[in-house]
């Protein structure tokens, strides 16, 4: 019997494909139903229809969520990777210990856990005595208050994103230069191309995969932007988004829903209108990327 | 040197400039050290908090935190969740990493492709439900809430089943004439062979849970199971009447395991994460 013959194999994926059935298949299906329901977690679920996603999209927090969401997204991805791109571009130019060095330097804001990054930036940002505002000080500068202040908050949080995520893509990056292979610059050396030229006609193409991947993943993360602003702005699920919501972000709002006033259908709509978002969003990049190398 | 031909000026700036990126990836980190091993109430005009000035007081402050508050038992908490969560990660992912790797049955291409798929569906949509069902289990506020949900990690399979690949169906064949069972040849032969990315895995595992501040925010809400994230964040809540020396001695302790993994295992943490980005 063919059971038999397989079955050590079932046996053997039975607790990976159980528990992800469990906790990762159904929650999407129950999420998706939920999304449809009035329910407070208390009373039983009523039968709402679409009511949840229209409320969503109509609400206020909603329209400011996004628009914080694709300011952010829009300035931190792109700088984010601009920097990764250079760090990883002039530690590739030191050899040996001081390659490592750098390198590990660079990348040592990675390894603290992202509550901490946020907390410690907190104090950074404080207002009189934190270290950035001393350092106006010594120039004559009047103190800001960076997490409290709209035209400020923003920029803020994308100094902390870049600061944690530089040296993640730094690395992703090293290693996509690694795989170069070193002829195409001899090469281009001995037609007397210069540096620049290297790094615009050679680097940057070769990099297209590794650089489509940081692109991506980094947009994707960026659209959940959760624990930063949070922690940044001191939120609880009372209060939270920083003042005059200027540091209000969907996860945010979505998990306020949930867990402040309780309506977990809606928390559920939620849910999936952000990752119809995210979707539409990795959609369009792979178009983008096809349609180049057709190009 | 790859900068051979780049006149003295170029290189003087290439060490200026790596010197100072450096500095402002490190000084965040500095600072806090700096803060705690300083005299409590010490005004910053005074003291700038560039190096650290009284290490007693630091001391002090690290055993005031440990005996006044509950940030021992916070540590202990995050500390089993971390542990458990990589023995589960690595044990499930690699009894299922082996099948999908090496052996064919049916179903394999399907199961396999329902997996991966999900490492593109983002956690926003799950969080809700797989909360909401963590609290009908009735496991709100236990060790089990924060670990079990999640222990199916599909990207600790990818990572897995790209290294058995590697192992030569040989070795499986020579096991089996060897009388060797089917658990016998996974637990003998295939897990020693990939021991390495066992490890690389349990470090990204370890740094990813130890950060993990959504999942523990509502899945453990009582005092009692709190994480160190939620402390940390709570300390540094405006309602807190907390002073920056004691959260920065929180901050300072929380990030001490993570830095640790990090001075000892730095290469594989890297080679982990860079492998992520160009294979994947």
């Amino acid at each position: 019997m063919s059971l038999r013959r397989y079955l050590p194999h079932y046996l053997m994926i039975a607790p990976f494909i159980v528990l992800f059935a469990m906790f990762f298949l159904y929650p999407i299906i129950s999420g998706l139903y939920y999304s449809f329901q009035n329910w407070n977690g208390v009373k039983p679920p009523a039968f709402v229809g679409i009511a949840n996603y229209q409320k969503i999209i109509a609400s206020r927090d909603f329209a400011t969520a996004m628009r914080n969401l694709m300011t952010y997204v829009a300035i931190t991805v792109p700088l984010g990777i601009l920097v990764a791109l250079g760090l990883a571009l002039l530690v590739d130019n030191f050899t040996g210990r001081w390659a490592n060095i750098f390198r590990n330097a660079y990348f040592m804001p990675v390894v603290l856990p992202a509550f901490l990054a946020a907390t410690i930036w907190r104090w950074i940002y404080a207002p009189n005595f934190g270290l950035l505002n001393m350092i106006l000080g010594w120039f004559g500068r009047p103190s800001v208050n960076f997490l409290n202040d709209t035209s400020t908050m923003l920029y803020a949080l994308v100094a902390v994103d870049v600061w944690v995520s530089a040296g993640f893509n730094m690395v992703i990056i090293l290693a996509g230069l690694k795989n170069i292979p070193v002829e195409l610059y001899e090469a281009a050396r001995l037609d007397g191309a210069s540096k620049r030229q290297q790094i615009v006609h050679i680097t940057i193409p070769m990099l297209g995969p590794v650089l489509f991947f940081v692109v991506t993943y980094g947009l994707i993360s960026a659209m959940q932007v959760f624990d930063k602003p949070w922690l940044l702005t001191g939120s609880s699920f009372t209060s939270y988004g920083g003042r005059r919501n200027a540091l209000l972000f969907p996860v945010m709002d979505m998990m306020g829903r949930a867990f402040g006033s309780v309506r977990f259908g809606e928390a559920a709509a939620y849910g999936f209108i952000l990752t119809v978002a995210i979707i539409a969003l990795t959609a369009a990049m792979f178009m983008l990327r096809r349609w180049k190398w057709r190009k | 040197m790859t900068g051979m031909s780049l006149p003295p000026i170029w290189t003087i700036l290439k060490w200026a400039l790596a010197l100072s990126i450096a500095a402002v990836a490190l000084f965040p980190i500095w600072w806090m050290v700096n803060v705690v091993f300083a005299l409590p109430g010490e005004p910053v005009s005074l003291n700038p908090r560039l190096w650290p000035t009284s290490i007693p007081a630091g001391i002090d402050k690290i055993r005031l935190i440990l005996t006044e508050t509950d940030f021992l038992r916070a540590y202990g908490i995050s500390l089993l969740y971390a542990v458990l969560t990589i023995a589960g990660v690595l044990i499930i992912g690699s009894l299922a990493a082996f099948e999908f790797a090496l052996f064919d049955f049916p179903g394999r291409k399907l199961l396999f492709g329902i997996v991966m798929l999900s490492l593109m569906v983002p956690t926003a949509v799950t969080i809700i439900p797989t909360y909401l069902l963590t609290s009908q289990l009735g496991w709100l506020n236990t060790m089990q809430g924060l670990v079990i949900p999640g222990v199916a990690s599909a990207f600790g399979l990818f990572m897995l089943i790209q290294f058995m690949r590697a192992i030569p169906m040989d070795m499986i064949e020579a096991a089996r004439l060897d009388g060797a069972s089917h658990f016998q040849v996974y637990w003998h032969v295939a897990l020693p062979l990939c021991s390495n990315a066992l490890v690389t895995l349990a470090i990204l595992t370890f740094m990813q849970t130890w950060g993990n501040y959504m999942w523990p925010l509502i899945v453990s809400s009582r005092p009692e199971m709190y994480t160190v994230g939620q402390v940390v964040g709570l300390f540094n809540s405006p309602l807190s009447h907390q002073t920056v020396d004691t959260v920065m001695t929180a901050n300072l302790l929380a990030a001490i395991p993570p830095l640790l993994f990090f001075l000892i295992f730095q290469r594989k943490i890297v080679e982990g994460i860079a492998m992520s980005g160009t294979k994947g």
